[in-house]
């Protein structure tokens, strides 16, 4: 029995010992494609390298990885870096203390990187959260080629748009489209229509409260369905035939039959990657109509990067937090895989490297250039995009109508905004 | 051993008993405790008393919904599957040439399982332009919307189901091969058909294999979630918006664990009622060896 109790005294040290982290042995987690996943453990392991650090990549697809983020917070078991959604600050941390306060970490991270209002973006009730990795908005994308056997240009206007729905049909086949749009996609536009109509943002970030009338809902809502009805977007019903597929997993994207979506300027690869060998696509600026009150570009942090207030080893992780966001070892590896950096430094050293591709260059300043009104981050609350995407998805289907579907999404964006208050 | 022997088995059981009381008990009470507070995982549960089930019964469509179609997904699936398992068991509880081979073959869908991997197979396989739509075309037919129709997508989640009938028909295999053989000679010299052997004869005497997988694969199917998460998400209009992804969506995506709590509670009890209906209807048509009635 003693030999019984010696045994199982040297398993129960063994395994405590195994858990518990070395002072440089930290943990990373993010989100992503194949591009940022390989890249970013490159950046990892250049970094760990030049700071005689080990770093555990953990890295997931945007699918799950919210509720993945949520989990480790809530049990206290995050990594030690980590990649953030910008609009999960304020649920994850709304009161500063989600995060470590990397105003307290300045001395080892360069922050004079960023300017005073991607700083400030990251701040939470006075403690700086998340430094933004880079910005995004959502931009129209085309592929020149399909259109081009249309004979068309890409379009410019809502009103080209809506005219290449009849000419694809008629040119190519029923089952080629100039864009597409469905589930959050389909919420998004209808967002950005009517936020350039009415130069108002669907929620004014100042005061939580819906700024559309139940009238401009409607008729942002009416302008899907006449997408639809002119051949420019596939029926709900229709797209959902391929299950629960991503634009870039779906193979009629990649052969060019669907030939427009409004993508993230800075998710570049994801959606190019797929293409077949021959197609190509462009990222155009935000359609216009005549009369806008404003471009209503939809831009934010595409993401920040966020150190746990749990963290064993704050001083080590802001080290291999600058590195790759700072300095040339991390950042040349990590690229442009999340988008033209935020970092000032970054981006410097990565022009200089003729690292960023012109058409990424090109797509950040369009959103850079574009203006709207400020986003609120709980733009992208759960509950709110189900009042969006459900209700939409409901009149999609024909079950209700414009009307009721304008009263149930405010019903619900309202519940939820008070909810989450 | 001597004095330490009464101490040994306890040694050998506490791994099972720890990890039953820290992942299986401890969050059973503790979900009941949450279902009455709201709780949104990172700040400390309120108390509400009866709120969440209030609000679950009055005015939660999405869960009326959601209840409408697990309940039909239930009892969709599991008498399709447990009637397609005891078929493809009888057959292959005749002496055929190769028949250890049609079994393993046969099996093999169930060692797959439901993993995520089999679900986004399924999901190529029943999309537009996936290989059943190719081979209804092929034969001359028009392809059929699995998914973005909502009268077909919940079937669609349902063969998936059935198609893992593998451990219930191993069960019902073992169940046949049980079976007194004289009762079939028996049976067969007063001129019983090959039907009439099955109905009465072989059913009566399987009864308590049918009844436990029945109790089986009825807890399973309302616990289903890989399926429909993945290869619908819930879609269309909530047509295979199941229960657990419920639940899922409200503990994980809107951070009301407690009103998740409450969900994953009436859930428990809906399957613990039928569960006791089941059992009290088994006295009527399950039969034991040594019954008075058998």
């Amino acid at each position: 029995m003693t030999h019984m109790k010696t045994l199982l005294g040297v398993a129960l040290t063994s395994t405590i010992l195994a858990g518990s982290a070395t002072a440089d042995e930290l943990r990373m987690s993010w989100w992503g494609g194949d591009s940022r996943h390989a890249a970013t453990q490159a950046g990892l392991e250049a970094c760990g390298a030049k700071h005689g650090h080990t770093i555990s990549p953990e890295f997931t697809g945007w699918s799950g990885h919210f509720e993945k983020v949520v989990t480790q917070v809530a049990g206290g078991t995050e990594a030690d870096i980590m990649q953030i959604n910008w609009p999960w600050l304020p649920i994850l941390s709304a009161d500063g203390t989600g995060f470590a306060d990397m105003n307290q970490l300045s001395d080892t991270i360069d922050l004079s990187s960023w300017d005073a209002a991607q700083i400030d973006a990251g701040t939470m009730n006075g403690a700086l959260n998340g430094l933004s990795v880079s910005t995004t908005g959502r931009l129209f994308v085309f592929n020149p080629g399909t259109y081009a056997k249309a004979g068309l240009e890409v379009p410019t206007t809502w009103d080209e748009l809506m005219a290449a729905g009849p000419v694809f049909r008629d040119q190519l086949g029923e089952d080629f489209y100039p864009f597409e749009a469905a589930g959050l996609d389909a919420a998004l536009i209808v967002t950005l229509y009517g936020t350039q109509k009415t130069g108002k943002p669907l929620i004014d970030p100042a005061t939580n409260t819906v700024l559309w009338t139940k009238e401009e809902l409607v008729d942002a809502i009416e302008m899907y369905q006449a997408m639809v009805d002119a051949h420019v977007i596939e029926a709900w019903r229709d797209r959902a035939a391929a299950g629960n597929v991503a634009l870039h997993e779906n193979p009629r994207w990649s052969r060019g039959e669907i030939a427009g979506t409004y993508q993230w300027d800075s998710t570049y690869f994801k959606v190019s990657d797929p293409l077949d060998e021959g197609q190509e696509i462009v990222y155009t600026g935000i359609l216009s109509q005549d009369g806008q009150q404003t471009e209503g570009i939809y831009r934010k942090s595409s993401m920040v990067f966020s150190i746990s207030a749990n963290s064993d080893n704050p001083q080590a992780a802001a080290e291999v937090l600058n590195c790759l966001l700072n300095e040339p070892e991390g950042v040349s590896a990590m690229g442009t895989a999340r988008g033209v950096p935020s970092s000032s430094a970054a981006k410097a050293l990565l022009s200089d490297a003729g690292a960023i591709a012109p058409e990424q260059s090109a797509a950040q300043q369009l959103v850079l250039d574009a203006e709207g009104p400020a986003i609120h981050p709980f733009m992208e609350h759960p509950d709110v995009r189900s009042a969006m995407s459900d209700n939409l998805e409901l009149f999609a289907y024909g079950e209700i109508d414009a009307e009721t579907a304008a009263d149930d999404m405010l019903y619900g964006i309202n519940e939820a905004l008070e909810d989450i208050k | 051993m001597g004095g330490d022997s009464k101490y040994l088995g306890l040694w050998y059981v506490a791994p099972y008993v720890i990890g039953l009381l820290l992942f299986t008990a401890f969050p059973f009470i503790a979900s009941f405790y949450l279902s009455f507070t709201d709780y949104d995982l990172l700040s400390k549960p309120e108390w509400t008393g009866l709120d969440n089930y209030q609000k679950l019964f009055t005015r939660d469509r999405t869960f009326d919904k959601s209840l409408k179609v697990t309940l039909v997904y239930v009892f969709m699936t599991v008498p399709l599957k447990l009637a397609f398992a005891l078929f493809i068991a009888v057959i292959l509880n005749y002496r055929l040439r190769a028949i250890g081979l049609f079994r393993t073959a046969f099996y093999v869908p169930s060692i797959l399982g439901g993993s995520i991997a089999i679900a986004v197979l399924w999901r190529y396989i029943f999309a537009d332009t996936g290989l059943v739509n190719m081979m209804l075309e092929g034969i001359g037919l028009e392809g059929v919307n699995w998914f973005g129709d909502p009268e077909n997508a919940l079937f669609t989640i349902s063969l998936l189901r059935c198609w893992q009938f593998g451990s219930a028909m191993v069960i019902f295999l073992a169940a046949l091969q049980s079976v007194d053989k004289s009762l079939y000679e028996a049976a067969s010299i007063d001129g019983a058909n090959k039907w009439q052997l099955f109905r009465y004869i072989t059913l009566p005497l399987i009864t308590p294999v049918i009844f436990f997988n029945l109790i089986m694969q009825t807890v399973q199917a309302f616990q289903e979630f890989n399926g429909p998460y993945i290869i619908t998400e819930g879609g269309p209009l909530k047509s295979t918006y199941l229960l657990p992804l419920y639940i899922y969506d409200k503990a994980f995506k809107s951070f009301d664990m407690g009103y998740a709590s409450a969900i994953a509670w009436v859930l428990f009890v809906i399957i613990m009622v039928l569960t006791l209906i089941a059992f009290w209807s088994s006295k009527k048509w399950v039969y034991y060896a040594g019954d008075k009635r058998s």
